[in-house]
């Protein structure tokens, strides 16, 4: 296991990747899509937003800083957009008023550009504290897309691994110190574990960053503790919104790894007191030491309003100095 | 004669590429404070009535509005029922969709109908028969969190006597077919017992709508044949994600409906009508072409809208071609 490049006993705080777009980005994206804007228009505005979740995310003191993905739309789109074999499909809903494009891979998919690094740069431009790779997982992409060509999910998942794999050694050859491979599918099938193990292992294996894994929407009892054999060094899960199920699996099979502790609802509008969240923090070390954990919301927050998301980040942020003072 | 065609309930909301998404539009208005209930509603009544053109365009025979207002099929009812709170998201299943899990805090009582008013529009805008859906109770149990009974088989039987209440009020609004949904039921062998009865106590209810037991998802192998002996009408099965239901449909009592999944619901990829009738026709011969009837493996909702029509057009060529 790979241990982070970080000072301090622990309790590092970091998000899981995306933020909300500030409302003159939701627009520039909007008139982008009808072509009222240009492409170089639309990115100015991404760099200025982005420019602003960083120095927010400085500004509270974060550990482990995130681009934000403000020239982002939906985690596997974005990527299946760059490549070979995958086009983007029709909308379909993924919850409530939610909807996405879901790729529909029509050919042998691989990677022939990178697709994440000049945008990484460009975030740890900003910053002393370092940023986030940010990739989607081989086995997120094929389960969130239509299959026209493979025969089998196995053939399908093993070429989105190499394709991930080659992203991930660019970004680290730009200098990124954590890149995290976001397998929120993972959950999805037991049956199929053995291929996010497999898969995972193409991508990180050449790798000497820190690497994180982000799993979020399942049964994780069903998935604990043999999710531990994904080979990552930090997995990143959510607490809030399964109100902390999972720290009792972790009496009987100890989690072995780096954890990203989830303690914030995403999706909820409902702000959480520093006490609520302290008091998570505070149950999770009952199982895990300060030095092994991360603490960030449950998932992504773009689903919020960019004030209900910095309000989250803030009292995160207030709730682990409290912890941190009780070491 | 050809095979009777029926969809599993679903259908996608968006509009096809380029088109005004009126529906969603107005969720964000109402948001923002910009619409009123009644906008969403006038939206989601056009919705409806469009999902059922649509499948009688497509020539399906049995149709149901698509489960246009609803998210997910727990929620309606888990809004209505008293003693149900909502909860946070879960997946679906295997499906990159999520719902909203119910949780169960205090004695479950009927508050009032939930689909009721969706039935009698969608009988307002076709001739056609329609079909009504519920969650199934075992279902229902099992996707939501228990904090008030204690005891599954409790738990399971109190959400039965609220879903018959439904079923009651359905069957009086006009309901033609009632399709109790039990996808959970396939992982689940050691409810079917419980199941049997908490099934007998919604059909009781009943006098003359027939009725639907479906599952999806998966095979119901490990059910056997003593899924047969649930109080329904007919079962639904899944053929593209269990292909060994074929063998146990060829075990159905003849008294009973088969409604048999053959067009992938979750997958774009167009069949080949050709060999969609093959499999229809082998069904047809092991059960009798009139209890055969012929759907998608689930509800369509997992493709875009365009797809979704072509899978109807498509199942709708295939149940054409059986004996002709």
């Amino acid at each position: 296991m790979k241990k982070p490049d970080l000072q301090g006993p622990g309790l590092w705080t970091t998000s899981v990747g995306s933020f909300p777009k500030p409302e003159y980005l939701t627009k520039a994206r909007s008139r982008f899509a009808r072509k009222e804007i240009d492409r170089a228009e639309l990115r100015e505005l991404e760099e200025k937003a982005t420019r602003e979740w960083i120095e927010f995310q400085d500004s509270i003191g974060t550990d482990v800083v995130v681009d934000g993905e403000m020239y982002r739309g939906d985690m596997v789109a974005f990527f299946a957009e760059e490549m070979p074999g995958l086009e983007i499909g029709g909308l379909v809903r993924s919850y409530g008023n939610r909807y996405y494009r879901k790729p529909i891979a029509t050919g042998p998919v691989g990677r022939d550009h990178a697709i994440t690094v000049d945008w990484w740069k460009f975030a740890q431009s900003l910053t002393d504290a370092p940023v986030k790779g940010m990739l989607t997982g081989p086995y997120t992409i094929c389960d969130w897309s239509f299959n026209e060509h493979y025969d089998t999910r196995r053939d399908f998942v093993l070429d989105l691994a190499r394709a991930v794999r080659d992203e991930a050694l660019d970004l680290e050859r730009a200098g990124a110190r954590f890149i995290q491979i976001d397998e929120p599918a993972a959950s999805t099938r037991m049956d199929e574990l053995d291929l996010v193990i497999e898969s995972m292992q193409i991508v990180t294996e050449p790798l000497s960053a820190h690497t994180i894994t982000h799993i979020c929407y399942g049964d994780f009892h069903h998935a604990y503790p043999k999710m531990l054999d994904i080979p990552v060094d930090q997995i990143d899960l959510e607490f809030a919104n399964s109100e902390y199920s999972l720290l009792q699996d972790f009496e009987d099979a100890p989690f072995t790894k780096y954890i990203g502790l989830g303690i914030s609802d995403v999706h909820s509008h409902e702000l959480e007191s520093v006490d609520e969240l302290a008091e998570g923090i505070r149950r999770a070390l009952k199982y895990i030491p300060a030095d092994r954990i991360f603490v960030d919301p449950d998932c992504g927050l773009k689903t919020r309003t960019v004030d209900e998301a910095k309000e989250k980040l803030s009292n995160i942020r207030k709730a682990v100095d409290v912890v941190r003072a009780e070491l | 004669m050809a095979i009777r065609t029926t969809v599993v309930g679903s259908y996608p909301k968006p509009p096809d590429e380029g088109q005004t998404f009126t529906v969603r539009k107005t969720l964000h208005a109402i948001e923002r404070g910009d619409a009123t209930g009644d906008d969403l509603k006038r939206a989601r009544d056009k919705l409806a009535a469009r999902h059922i053109a649509e499948q009688e365009e497509a020539g399906i025979d049995l149709v149901t509005d698509g489960l246009a207002r609803w998210d997910d099929i727990l929620t309606p009812f888990a809004r209505t029922i008293r003693g149900f709170e909502i909860g946070g998201l879960l997946r679906w299943f295997d499906n990159n969709v999520y719902y909203r899990r119910p949780i169960c805090i205090g004695d479950l009582e009927w508050g009032g109908p939930s689909s009721v008013e969706d039935l009698r529009y969608a009988k307002s805008v076709t001739s056609k028969p329609v079909k009504a859906v519920l969650p199934g109770p075992v279902t229902f149990a099992r996707l939501s969190v228990d904090e008030h009974y204690g005891d599954h088989d409790r738990f399971v039987e109190a959400i039965a006597r609220v879903v018959a209440q439904e079923a009651f009020e359905l069957e009086a609004a006009g309901a033609d077919v009632i399709q109790i949904d039990e996808p959970a039921l396939l992982d689940a062998p050691e409810d079917l017992q419980l199941a049997k009865e908490a099934i007998g106590t919604i059909t009781s209810e009943l006098k003359s709508t027939t009725t639907l037991l479906c599952t999806y998802f998966g095979d119901a192998k490990r059910l056997g044949r003593e899924l047969f002996d649930l109080p329904v009408d007919g079962f639904g099965f899944d053929l593209i994600s269990g292909p060994e239901n074929a063998n146990l449909i060829a075990d159905a009592p003849s008294s009973k409906i088969v409604q048999a999944g053959v067009i992938d619901a979750r997958n774009t990829k167009l069949e080949d009508a050709t060999s969609v009738a093959a499999t229809l026709e082998q069904l047809a011969q092991k059960i009798g072409e009139d209890a055969l009837w012929a759907s998608p493996s689930a509800g369509l909702e997992f493709l875009p809208r365009e797809k979704a029509r072509a899978k109807l057009h498509l199942l709708a060529e295939a149940a054409r071609k059986v004996g002709a």
